[in-house]
């Protein structure tokens, strides 16, 4: 039991809401204390040797220039280490931005922004998923963690129902790939170059009680760095997730179109002698269903889950163009996530994946994590 | 500075393990938090109105601030019981709420506002 007692001068006192911001002795400016989030995984992939990797080491930093005016940034180190120019670990800006909060309705922000779609790239903090590794979907056709620089607008405009608009950098159509899609055509907001911005919306409900219902849509032309394409992507996604008892359900669908995708193969071809066969459509969905098998509240909270997925990044292809049968996925995910501590994820997972491929075999894989947000 | 007319927050914050008792004659609402947003995200109350707000978070600790008052409370984790906190406004208007502890990276997201209706307290009938 515990009693924190009265509120202060200021909340026994009160002011009118309009000026609720200047209001008596103003805490700001005001340094949040540092927070982040850190994960680490085992992989033990069918085929392969067994890694044990340090996957992220997140810092978030805060600072308030006053109520309304606010700034939050994410710096990421992945895979615990740089090396130049090897195929290592990133350091990557994810958040930098600053935020205008004018009204519920209307709040501008400015900066390097994570791209309003899906479930997991808003909300990636490693205790609010269950697997090891985040979806499928959420990794090779919503590139999570996909952020860009950019400036929008947020709010709420009734009773739960938000929405976000931002004009951001454009992907780099050049960096696409038949197995990962769009994912390496983030520009990251670095020099990015922005002569045609990106256009990314998302609404979403979240007016009643442990119903969260999301869409998204996202249009850029992505063909700057090969001026004579006409290479624009827009991707559209929904998203559920529902919560009764211990019952919680989630689900997405992401589909991501491609225009001139044929061109865009030859240029690229020319460019370094091989086709990368890219898709003019991308599609990919998965379900989840997670149960809490033990509710007594940490260190006794156990959830155990199921979850399928559905990933074709080859799913429609330019005329004279052939899929690659291998990278029409499906997974099935199962595993366990282990609150010692509601800020404490351990997880285990296997894998089952498959591909329609005859020839090349898609592996299944056991995987253990420990991840935890402070 | 203008102050509210009839103006008291009156906030009484415990932490009870997941007990939360009713007031006679007051409304108890339950507020849900987690990343990033808070179930309902506007409550509407009458001028004057006292209630109880009974906020309970659905995963990490958050912070429970009413701006343009001294009301700035941390929610407990998942599992850690619930903060109460009685709130009465007596100055029509919207007061906005937000989460006052990060939370992660959606954390600006998570606001909502407290709708008061009706004539201030302690004004005169017609």
């Amino acid at each position: 039991m515990f009693a924190a007692g009265l509120a202060g001068n200021a909340a026994a006192q009160g002011v009118d809401p309009a000026e609720a911001a200047d209001a008596g002795a103003s805490p700001y400016p005001q340094t949040g204390p540092l927070s982040g989030y850190m994960d680490f995984h085992f992989n033990g992939v069918q085929g392969q040797d067994a890694v044990l990797d340090f996957h992220r080491f997140v810092l978030l930093f805060s600072h308030s220039f006053s109520e309304r005016i606010r700034f939050i940034g994410e710096l990421e180190l992945e895979h615990a280490f740089v090396e130049g120019l090897e195929a290592a670990g990133e350091i990557e800006l994810e958040q930098a931005y600053v935020d205008f909060l004018l009204t519920r309705a209307f709040n501008i922000r400015a900066g390097m922004l994570l791209v309003p779609m899906g479930i997991i790239n808003e909300r990636h903090e490693p205790p609010v998923y269950n697997g090891v590794e985040r979806p499928f979907v959420d990794t090779v056709v919503v590139p999570s963690t996909w952020f860009d620089v950019g400036a929008g607008v947020h709010g709420e405009i009734r009773r739960g129902l938000r929405y976000r608009g931002y004009v951001m950098a454009p992907l780099d159509a050049l960096e696409f790939t038949a197995d990962e899609g769009i994912r390496g055509g983030r520009q990251k907001g670095s020099e990015a170059n922005v002569r045609h911005p990106a256009f990314a919306g998302r609404v979403e409900y979240v007016g009643l009680p442990r119903l969260t219902i999301g869409a998204s849509a996202w249009s850029g032309r992505s063909s700057f760095a090969a001026p004579r394409l006409e290479t624009t992507v827009r991707i559209g996604e929904m998203d559920v997730r529902y919560q009764r008892r211990r019952l919680e359900l989630r689900g997405q669908f992401a589909q991501v179109a491609i225009t001139d995708a044929a061109r865009l193969n030859d240029a690229l071809e020319r460019l370094v002698g091989v086709s990368p066969n890219i898709a003019r459509t991308l599609r990919g969905f998965y379900g989840e269903a997670a149960y809490r098998v033990w509710d007594a509240g940490s260190p006794r909270d156990l959830v155990a889950f199921l979850r399928y997925e559905n990933f074709d990044t080859q799913f429609r292809m330019p005329d004279g163009y052939v899929p690659l049968k291998e990278f029409d996925r499906n997974a099935w995910v199962m595993g366990l996530t282990y609150y010692p501590d509601p800020d404490v994820a351990v997880k285990f997972d296997y894998i089952v994946q498959r591909n329609r491929s005859d020839l090349i075999d898609a592996p299944d894989s056991i995987n253990a994590g420990l991840g935890w947000w402070f | 500075m203008r102050r509210l007319t009839v103006a008291a927050v009156l906030l009484v914050a415990s932490v009870c393990a997941g007990l939360a008792s009713m007031q006679d004659g007051r409304r108890v609402i339950d507020v849900r938090a987690e990343r990033f947003s808070f179930s309902p995200s506007e409550i509407v109350l009458e001028a004057g109105e006292e209630v109880e707000l009974r906020i309970t978070s659905d995963d990490t600790a958050h912070g429970f601030h009413i701006r343009g008052t001294g009301t700035n409370i941390t929610i407990p984790k998942r599992g850690q019981g619930a903060v109460t906190a009685l709130v009465r406004l007596d100055k029509p208007g919207r007061y906005t709420f937000e989460c006052s502890r990060m939370c992660g990276a959606g954390h600006n997201f998570m606001r909502g506002e407290l709708v008061v209706r009706g004539q201030p307290a302690g004004a005169a009938a017609p």
